[in-house]
């Protein structure tokens, strides 16, 4: 048969069992993708819609009587701006040291000639499960003086157990012990294996933890809001946060100014999604292929 | 360049705590073999009382089946094992507690281990950087040991994009760019192809006329061990069967380990076989036949104080020939080689296996269920005694 037969062959036919089966997955898996996206869809639609619209229920599928009054008003407020610039730098700091801590930790864990990695790993087990509490966890900070101090919201975000053992299980099967001890034989100490071996292979996981910690860090304000008492302080999420009780809470005046301010707090509600959201969403593509990319490929047999 | 001793090297991997009260909540077993690792209380032993002097610029190669403690060796010698008890020396140097990297030795790993994140010319300046080699030697060594090597064309490539045999060519690059004293290869061929591996065997068979270094191979392909080694250990379950040249080996196995690792197709084996002595004169009796030996093998066995007794008589396929007074045997399977045939004979309910050669031979006469004539040469035949070890 030539190679042009050969491709214009039909397609292999499929038993009546596997068109029932591909049509119900295709199914359920188009109803999962919907019961997703439609929910982010609705917020973008609804923070550019008339805030009437969206209470009386026409905003479905697209928006209705577009407006952007409620980004005019969040961008407005300067705290905005402030809340930003403190979320980028609380961000940038727990990333970084956030890496210099877990991934050292990961490897060393991941190693199998480690003295003590039985008491070591229960030492990170430990807190995975019990919690001291808020009001001790408060107390601690307190007596370390982080109160009202940027290293309140750095500092306790800088390990978490859970992608400290995803690094080691990551170490564990993607470098393999050849290569290591390739590199002790060639005449790298543990430091050197490190820095010039382990670290330029791990991109994958460095990129991974890099965006989950980020992520943690962008989306959170409860420490914020336990620990911080200056308003210059305040991450981007606590920022929104207050707008958006201000807006509900201001309440007064005439009726019609109500029902303004009523319609305002719901938009802005949408709108506080999207702001806090974007940044995050853009620095998404740049990781992506770090996730299933596989960097040993080469190295071993095969 | 240098020689390497072993005194009684023993590598036991001790029982986890756990194990170690499982152990004794059973009672005691002291020692079982499980499959071919010796467990006892203290642990698994994986090798132990390897004794062993590699002269200057030998090239040795440890053979064995899987699990005997081969590349446990190798890898107490680079230093990535511990050594539980014994002395290795390096030259004169004691280096049972040295780093590898204090060891001056080089490495070429079964799996190539390259940097898959550097190139090739990286990989194998990665050795001298960390030694702190001028820029403009390093690229000379670099460039030497490919040209050696032939792959200096692929030098700015990565490792992905290089086939097996480029790989393990970088892996061997790698290893004699740092003119190591001595250069150890785990099963550096087994991952390739069996045309490459004959291609590779005889490179390295060469490589080692152009750099003068202590070579120790291991591998489990006898046909590898016997082509390149001066001399090989023969080793099985941890312990060393016999040291010898390929000749030794293989014409003066010392048990019948030995003589059926080593040898393709292995040696035939006829079991309880009746010695006897008749004036001074051993005969031995195989299928049903009486067999004279020979005057050398006499005094062998007369030396030894050899009586009477059952024996396994052992001779290699390429031993035998077709002869019309001899044994016969039914044809079970008839392999063509080319130059040779290898003729699969059931004689009396033994599998008998005897490689003829083609020249002249009427080929389709001897297919799959016909009757063969053949016989041997009593001078080339081995005798083991019942605790199996050769008693000529």
């Amino acid at each position: 048969m030539s190679v042009k037969a050969a491709a214009k062959r039909a397609p292999i036919r499929l038993s009546a069992g596997d068109k029932v089966f591909y049509t119900i997955n295709t199914i359920f898996l188009a109803l999962m993708a919907i019961i997703v996206i439609y929910p982010l869809y609705f917020i973008v639609i609804a923070s550019i819609s008339d805030p009437d619209a969206v209470l009386g229920g026409q905003v479905i599928l697209y928006p209705v009587q577009i407006t952007m009054a409620g980004f005019k008003r969040i961008l407005q407020e300067t705290s905005i701006w402030r809340g930003y610039l403190n979320t980028i730098i609380y961000t940038g700091l727990t990333v970084i040291l956030s890496l210099v801590v877990t991934i050292p930790a990961g490897w060393g864990l991941s190693r199998k000639t480690i003295p003590g990695k039985k008491f070591w790993m229960i030492y990170f087990i430990i807190p995975m499960f019990f919690g001291g509490g808020l009001i001790p966890f408060y107390n601690v900070m307190s007596s370390l003086g982080l109160i009202n101090n940027i290293w309140a919201i750095v500092l306790p975000s800088i390990l978490s157990v859970w992608n400290l053992f995803m690094t080691k299980t990551f170490f564990e099967t993607s470098i393999p012990d050849g290569l290591v001890e390739a590199a002790k034989i060639d005449g790298a100490g543990e430091y050197r294996v490190f820095t010039s071996l382990v670290l330029p292979l791990s991109k994958a996981i460095l990129a991974v933890m890099a965006l989950y910690y980020a992520i943690g860090q962008w989306n959170s304000y409860f420490n914020a809001m336990i620990f911080l008492q200056n308003e210059n302080m305040y991450p981007l999420q606590l920022v929104l946060k207050e707008i958006l009780i201000a807006s509900e809470s201001t309440m007064g005046g005439t009726g019609e100014t109500i029902l303004e301010q009523y319609r305002m707090a719901n938009q802005i509600k949408y709108v506080s999604v999207i702001v806090s959201s974007v940044p995050v969403l853009c620095l998404y593509p740049f990781v992506q292929k770090y996730f299933s990319q596989g960097v040993m490929i080469g190295s071993l047999k095969g | 360049m240098a020689s390497l001793t072993l005194k009684d090297i023993k590598k036991v991997y001790p029982n986890s705590e756990e194990k170690k009260s499982k152990k004794k909540k059973k009672g005691d077993e002291p020692e079982k073999q499980k499959a071919n690792l010796q467990i006892t209380d203290e642990g698994v032993v994986a090798v132990q009382q390897f004794s062993l002097d590699i002269a200057d610029k030998e090239f040795i190669v440890l053979v064995g089946p899987s699990g005997c403690g081969k590349s446990t060796t190798l890898r107490m010698i680079a230093g990535l094992e511990e050594i539980s008890s014994g002395e290795l020396y390096i030259g004169d140097r004691l280096v049972n507690d040295v780093a590898p990297k204090d060891r001056d030795i080089a490495m070429v790993f079964q799996s190539y281990a390259l940097y898959p994140h550097m190139t090739v010319y990286d990989n194998m300046a990665f050795s001298l950087k960390l030694k702190k080699t001028p820029k403009a030697e390093i690229d000379k060594k670099v460039r030497e040991a490919a040209e050696i090597l032939d792959i200096t064309q692929y030098l700015d490539r990565k490792p992905k994009a290089l086939s097996g045999g480029q790989r393990q060519r970088v892996a061997i690059g790698r290893a004699i760019v740092r003119e190591p004293k001595v250069l150890l290869m785990d099963e550096p061929l087994s991952n390739l192809d069996a045309k490459l591996r004959n291609q590779m065997r005889a490179e390295i068979i060469k490589l080692r006329q152009k750099i003068n270094t202590t070579f120790i191979y291991v591998t489990h392909d006898q046909t590898e061990a016997m082509t390149l080694g001066d001399r090989i250990v023969i080793m099985k379950d941890g312990f060393i069967q016999q040291i010898g040249t390929p000749q030794e080996v293989f014409n003066h196995p010392i048990n019948l380990f030995v003589a059926g690792f080593i040898g393709t197709p292995q040696m035939n084996f006829f079991e309880n076989c009746a010695l006897s002595v008749d004036a001074g004169k051993y005969s031995v009796e195989v299928l049903g036949k009486k067999i004279a030996l020979t005057e050398g093998q006499n005094k062998a066995l007369a030396a030894k104080g050899v009586k009477p007794c059952s024996v396994t008589l052992g001779i290699r396929p390429v031993h035998m020939q077709l002869d019309e007074g001899g044994f016969t045997g039914k044809i079970d399977v008839s392999e063509m080689m080319g130059s040779e045939l290898h003729l699969h004979m059931n004689v009396q309910g033994n599998d008998v296996v005897a490689v003829i050669p083609t020249a002249g031979l009427d080929v389709s006469a001897h297919s799959i269920g016909k009757s063969v004539n053949f016989s041997f040469n009593p001078a080339l035949c081995h005798l083991f005694g019942e605790d199996g070890n050769n008693l000529l």
